[in-house]
């Protein structure tokens, strides 16, 4: 029998949506546990004992000094060094939403040159002024390293922030596309780029980005939740699509695909 | 040091929230704006030093990336500039955080007076920025005098090194706490007291306090505990509980109910009991699904083998009316510590909101405090924070306009939570105090916010006065104690949990106290937000985010080592006991000793006077109304009311798929974009099961009468239930009572008499209604008072009423989540269905309230021969029979038609000439077969090869084809002579839905 992959999914501080991620992991063959921050920095728990670190999404800290702010000052004066051991030792990091903003603010993405400290991109506030629930089309960039999105071209999921307009100076910008890095990109149905047209772009986001990796595509943000779509009955139109007789089983569902590549990645 | 920070987007970038503020003031001003850019401002009151206030900026306040900041003003052009912070006391979530991040990247703790206030300040460019303008504009769109101050400046004005100076908000009250004793030696003498201490206590109560204060037995033994006349804070206490919002005096007053016609009087010994009360407990008797009713904050029914779920609706009015922001997060935030503090604690599941209001372009000449605009503004937001920031899903809700609610906005919150049916071995839905626990209060301090009007009234204002009695919810304080304490329960670690919400301590431990038989409450342990408040303020302050805890001994330590690894604070206040006494110590020395049953005991009842005048003999008739000649028009305009038309831009605001519940979504269709009948979810992750929600209100009936008003909402909360797939046999409701007052005066509410029958005929009618359909009330709440009196153009007052309002929630189990349904029509060829009886009822209608009109004929509920009907739908959804269904509601038929075909985004072909019709409609008057709102009837669209089959499970059932769905984009809807009605493109409708709102995102 093949040992389990352990993956750590933060709670405390406002942190909302540990429960469905640890599941939607545990659904992908995992062995999820919810970890409080405090947990984790005080030592009661290892990070050493796992093999992916999932920042989830939320309001960590109400999000009331920029989103992920406050929650990436916590983390990266309690934990900094081990994280980016964590990381150099060959372990996954996933960010999603509040998570993602997290990382961009922690410096772990977009982590250019390997350095895990400098923050280069930001997610600002959305365009339309509010924060905003609705499912997103998402193409997905085949060249891209990441991990996590393997083998997708293309995949429905929700957005539900008021602060996920991705941006950043345009060397960075180049610099992101030029490697890679980008990953996710708000499309149209059918995959083709949004082009910066609201709602297919929720929040005005450069280039359409929803989501980037780092170099070594291990450590992974986005903003879309893909924690939100493990079950068939989350796709919005779904009782449309079984009307028309197409029903999505448990393997084909995309945004647990995500969780799947994640833990395939150690089973290899 | 004291030091302020200004932090701004970089000059390159877009600002949101600038760009909303000029749009803003175009809509509400009409004056178009150059441009606006926002600073946020931190002002540091702490002990910090010049490299620590600049590393703060660098590592956590400013984002390289997108900001720039600096502790001197920033150099932004302006004409005008407008400064808003908040006055002392009022919470300030963000500079609470601020000093937690403080703590983190300085790496050490900070004193009680070290704090962060945040602030804003609006650099706008623009012709005639007048200061009276500014002044404006910070007054109407940006502060609430009542929570924010506010300065403005001119290019003249402003001083580029001072900036706006430094403010700093502190709360200084230079008290001495003292316990003053009352004088009761006449009744006259406490009435003096109550009126000046703003206790509102009812002059039937007075005699009843003093009998126990003066009684010679009582007296002895306060003297043995250096009593003598009772304190501020006993009677404070007694006036909490025996307030109206505490003790529902007016659902379990006596009713006497005249019918003016018939002469006919009866006598209703307590509403509650004989309407909710007796009924429910009867049905629970029979069902077993009904775990928990009636006594704890929430109300607890089987969600499956391993779970319960919780449920309980509030309404949160007049703080609303009076901050609009603040009140709806308060509400919103308040109603979720119910579940939590239900048994043992419930798990948060779902949120859902209901607001009602005055017409959002009002311009008459009456001034409310707040425009209905500005309200509806307000409470979206305050939701939107509070839901979302709990981690709560929103998957419903319904927004109501009628001019009768300008007096006052009613804010409805509803929560639903999951527990354990077992926890540490006992059953979770219990809970009790014993003698020798500990009182621990958790989360939040206490501060004078939420104290009744008192100190608000009678202090002047200074820099440094609290703003009392309004406040602001702190969701990010109580998401953590809810996690806490959910980890404590598991743990075994909670006898019993109540929140602290009316009444403050006052309440939550005074009545748990009641289960153990006394205790004692060191009140000079509560933590304090800041000195100087007396002993009764803290006592029934409702300052937030607290909850009460009953702790074992044994438990202490490991619950306290949880709390501190949470980063929660609890603390123990006192001890149960078995005295019979609550006994409050302030330093030692004993300040309050009641006994446990006073508040139960020889108070008097209330009394009303009920005189029911039916709508003929009041001069209600039904209008003359000639046959339209326009249904186009006249439809596309019926789908543009306020009422109807579509409120997207809200539901995006709120997040319904947090914690992955979400089955049937808030919108739903093939552009998403069409509200759906009913909410589900799927609280349990592994499993298929699931709840569906709803809630309705019609309150425009009310105006011909509040039974059938009552008998309606009902009907429709069932039918959008079954809609969506949830099954009859386990519903549950909530009722929330929203009433203009009831007490008959000849000056101030000489209209009182009819208000009280209303509400009569609306609780008998709740009782049939539920009895009928078989609904258990599971909780409910009632709020009085929906009236204001609101100033006219020459300083006169005038008193608005609110319409008499019952907004019921209810619940339906999901067997099986995969044969839920949505309402849209979805397979060209599938056939459409009508069920049910269209009667000549447009009394209280969408289309009558149009025109002014209000009506007679106001539709009527059937019961007996709407269930078997119903029955058979429930059947013929969890048999895969029907693709989409849809309960018929406010509008009609025709507004209806056109919901399901634009969800669909297809065509129907309608033939209006096989509606089932009850009684007699003239030929041709089409307009009433489109627009009554009878009830007992549903929409549904079945693909032909089930045809056969769906058309055997309604023999013998109004139930008929009415017309196909197309693949084309026109609704077509022909008349009973063959005539074509309506003929337009199903896109058309939909932007005349979308507009009126369509400019909001």
């Amino acid at each position: 029998m093949t040992r389990q992959v352990k993956v750590l999914v933060l709670t405390g501080y406002g942190l909302n949506c540990d429960m469905e991620t640890a599941h939607a992991f545990e659904m992908a063959g995992a062995a999820p546990e919810r970890v409080h921050i405090n947990s984790l920095i005080g030592g009661d728990e290892r990070l050493e004992d796992y093999q992916i670190l999932v920042f989830g999404g939320g309001f960590s800290w109400g999000d009331d000094h920029g989103a992920g702010v406050v929650q990436a000052v916590r983390i990266m004066t309690g934990l900094g060094d081990r994280i980016r051991r964590f990381i150099a030792e060959g372990n996954l990091v996933m960010g999603i939403c509040n998570g993602f903003q997290t990382l961009v603010n922690t410096g772990l993405l977009p982590g250019f040159d390997g350095d895990y400290t400098r923050r280069e991109v930001a997610l600002l506030h959305n365009d339309c002024g509010n924060f905003r629930d609705q499912w997103v089309d998402l193409s997905v960039n085949q060249a891209s390293p990441c991990i996590f999105t393997r083998g997708m071209d293309y995949l429905p999921l929700p957005v539900r922030h008021g602060e996920g307009k991705f941006y950043a100076a345009p060397e960075v910008i180049d610099r992101l596309e030029n490697s890679g890095q980008v990953v996710l990109r708000y499309a149209g149905r059918e995959g083709s780029p949004a082009r910066g047209a609201f709602p297919l772009n929720p929040n005005g986001a450069v280039n359409d980005i929803a989501g980037i990796c780092d170099p070594t595509g291990r450590v992974f943000g986005l903003m879309p939740h893909p924690e939100a779509f493990t079950h068939f009955t989350h796709h919005p139109d779904w009782t449309r699509l079984k009307a028309e007789g197409c029903v999505l089983q448990e393997k084909d569902l995309p945004g647990l695909n995500i969780f799947r590549n994640a833990v395939a990645f150690f089973k290899k | 040091m004291q030091a302020r920070l200004e932090i701004t987007l970089k000059p390159e970038l877009e600002d949101a929230e600038g760009l909303a503020l000029q749009k803003k003031v175009k809509d509400v001003f009409g004056i178009e704006l150059d441009s606006v850019r926002c600073i946020r401002i931190l002002t540091f009151d702490a002990e910090l030093t010049e490299a620590e206030c600049i590393l703060a900026r660098d590592r956590i306040f400013c984002n390289p990336v997108s900001q720039q900041a600096s502790f001197e003003p920033l150099d932004l052009d302006f004409d005008g500039c407008i400064w808003v912070g908040f006055r002392p006391g009022v919470r300030d979530n963000a500079g609470a955080t601020a000093m937690e991040a403080l703590s983190d990247v300085l790496g050490r703790t900070f004193g009680p007076d070290d704090t962060v206030y945040t602030s804003r300040r609006y650099c706008i460019k623009g012709k005639g920025l007048t200061e009276k303008l500014m002044d404006r504009i910070a007054g109407e769109l940006l502060a609430n005098d009542i929570i924010q101050q506010w300065k403005v400046f001119t290019k003249e004005s402003w001083d580029v090194k001072e900036g706006v100076g430094l403010i700093l908000p502190k709360v200084r009250l230079n008290h001495e706490p003292e316990v003053t004793n009352i004088p009761i030696d006449s009744d006259a003498s406490l009435q003096a007291v109550s009126q000046a201490r703003n206790l509102a206590l009812n002059p039937n109560d007075v005699p009843v306090i003093r009998r126990y204060f003066l009684n010679p037995d009582t007296l002895a033994l306060r003297r043995e505990k250096g009593l003598e006349q009772p304190t501020d804070i006993e009677i404070e206490y007694i006036a909490q509980g025996r307030s109206d919002h505490c003790n529902h005096n007016t659902f379990r007053g006596l009713f006497r109910y005249r019918d003016v016609e018939t002469g006919e009087l009866e006598v209703i010994d307590n509403l509650f009991k004989t309407c909710i009360q007796n009924p429910t407990l009867k049905m629970q008797k029979e069902k077993d699904w009904v775990v928990s009713v009636l006594w704890d904050n929430a109300g607890a029914a089987r969600f499956d083998d391993q779970w319960n779920y919780v449920i309980t609706g509030e309404t949160h009015n007049s703080p609303s009316n009076m901050e609009a922001y603040g009140g709806a997060i308060t509400g919103i935030v308040g109603v979720y510590r119910d579940p939590l503090g239900t048994g043992k604690g419930a798990r948060l599941i779902m949120g859902s909101y209901g607001f009602c209001l005055g017409d959002l372009d009002y311009d008459g000449p009456l001034k409310p405090r707040l425009h209905p605009r500005r309200i509806l503004d307000g409470v979206v937001e305050g939701v939107r924070d509070g839901g979302n920031k709990s981690g709560v899903p929103t998957p419903f809700g319904q927004v109501t306009f009628h001019s009768g609610y300008m007096g006052k906005c009613l804010v409805f919150v509803t929560a639903l939570g999951i527990m354990p049916k077992t926890v540490a071995g006992v059953p979770g839905h219990e809970k009790t105090t014993s003698p020798g626990e500990h009182i621990i209060m958790c989360g939040g301090r206490v501060g004078k916010d939420g104290i009744h009007g008192v100190t608000a009234s009678s202090e002047t204002f200074s820099a440094h006065t609290p703003a009392g009695h309004v406040q602001i919810g702190d969701p990010y304080t109580q998401k953590k104690m809810h996690d806490f304490l959910l980890e404590a329960r598991d743990a075994g670690l909670i006898a019993f949990i109540t929140d602290n919400g009316g009444g403050g301590l006052s309440s939550s431990i005074g009545e748990s106290a009641r289960f153990a038989g006394g205790c004692t409450v060191e009140l000079d342990k509560v933590p304090l937000k800041y000195e100087g408040l007396d002993q009764w303020e803290i006592w029934v302050s409702e300052s937030q985010e607290r909850m009460t805890v009953s702790v074992k001994p044994e438990h202490l330590e490991t619950f306290m080592a949880l709390s501190e690894k949470h980063a929660v604070e609890s603390t123990v206040i006192g001890t149960y006991t078995d005295t019979g006494y609550l006994e409050i110590t302030w330093k030692g020395k004993t300040v309050a000793w009641i006994h446990m049953d006073l508040l139960e005991e020889g108070f008097p009842q209330w009394e009303f006077d009920c005189e029911w005048i039916p709508p003929k003999l009041r001069g209600i008739y039904e209008p003359v109304v000639g046959a339209p000649l326009d249904y186009n028009g006249l439809l596309k305009t019926l789908l543009a009311r306020p009422n109807i038309a579509s409120k997207e831009w809200i539901v995006r605001q709120y997040d319904h798929e947090v914690q992955a519940n979400s089955v049937i979504k808030p919108l739903v269709g093939k552009e998403r974009d069409i509200p759906s009948d009913a909410a589900v979810i799927r609280p349990v992750l592994d499993s298929e099961r699931g709840i569906a929600f709803t809630q309705t209100l019609l309150p425009t009936y009310s105006q011909i009468d509040a039974g059938a008003m009552t008998a309606a909402v009902i009907d429709e909360a069932v039918r959008r239930l079954l809609a969506v797939g949830g099954g009859l046999s386990e519903m549950g409701g909530v009722d929330n009572f929203c009433w203009p007052d009831i007490q008959y005066h000849p000056d101030k509410n000489p209209d009182g008499r009819f208000k009280a029958a209303q509400l009569v005929r609306s609780c008998k009618t709740l009782q049939a209604m539920c009895e009928a359909y078989q609904i258990p009330l599971l909780s409910g709440k009632d709020s009085m008072y929906v009236d204001g009196h609101l100033q006219g153009p020459f300083g006169e007052t005038r008193k608005v009423s609110g319409l008499e309002t019952l907004q019921f929630s209810a619940t339906a189990m999901v067997e099986n989540v995969w044969l839920c349904q949505s309402m849209d029509v979805k397979n060209p060829g599938d056939r459409l269905y009508l069920l049910g009886e269209t009667a000549n009822e447009l009394g209280g209608s969408e289309y009558y309230e149009w025109m002014g009109y209000v009506g007679l004929n106001v539709p009527e509920v059937y019961p007996e021969i709407f269930l078997p009907l119903y029955q058979a739908l429930e059947k013929a959804i969890k048999n895969e029979l029907v693709n989409s269904a849809h309960a018929l509601a406010r509008g009609g038929l025709g507004v209806h038609l056109a919901l399901v075909a634009m969800a669909g985004c297809r065509g129907l072909n309608v033939d209006l000439g096989r509606v089932k019709i009850r009684g007699e409609i003239p030929l041709e008057r089409e307009d009433i077969l489109l627009f009554s709102e009878s009830c007992g009837r549903m929409l549904v669209t079945v693909p032909r090869e089930k045809e056969k089959t769906f058309t055997e499970l309604f023999d013998g059932f109004p139930c008929v084809c009415i017309g196909e769905v197309m693949e084309n984009d026109i609704l077509r809807i022909c008349g009973r002579q063959g005539k074509e009605l309506v003929n337009t493109c199903v896109a058309d409708l939909k932007q005349s839905f979308k507009q009126p709102f369509g400019d909001r995102i």
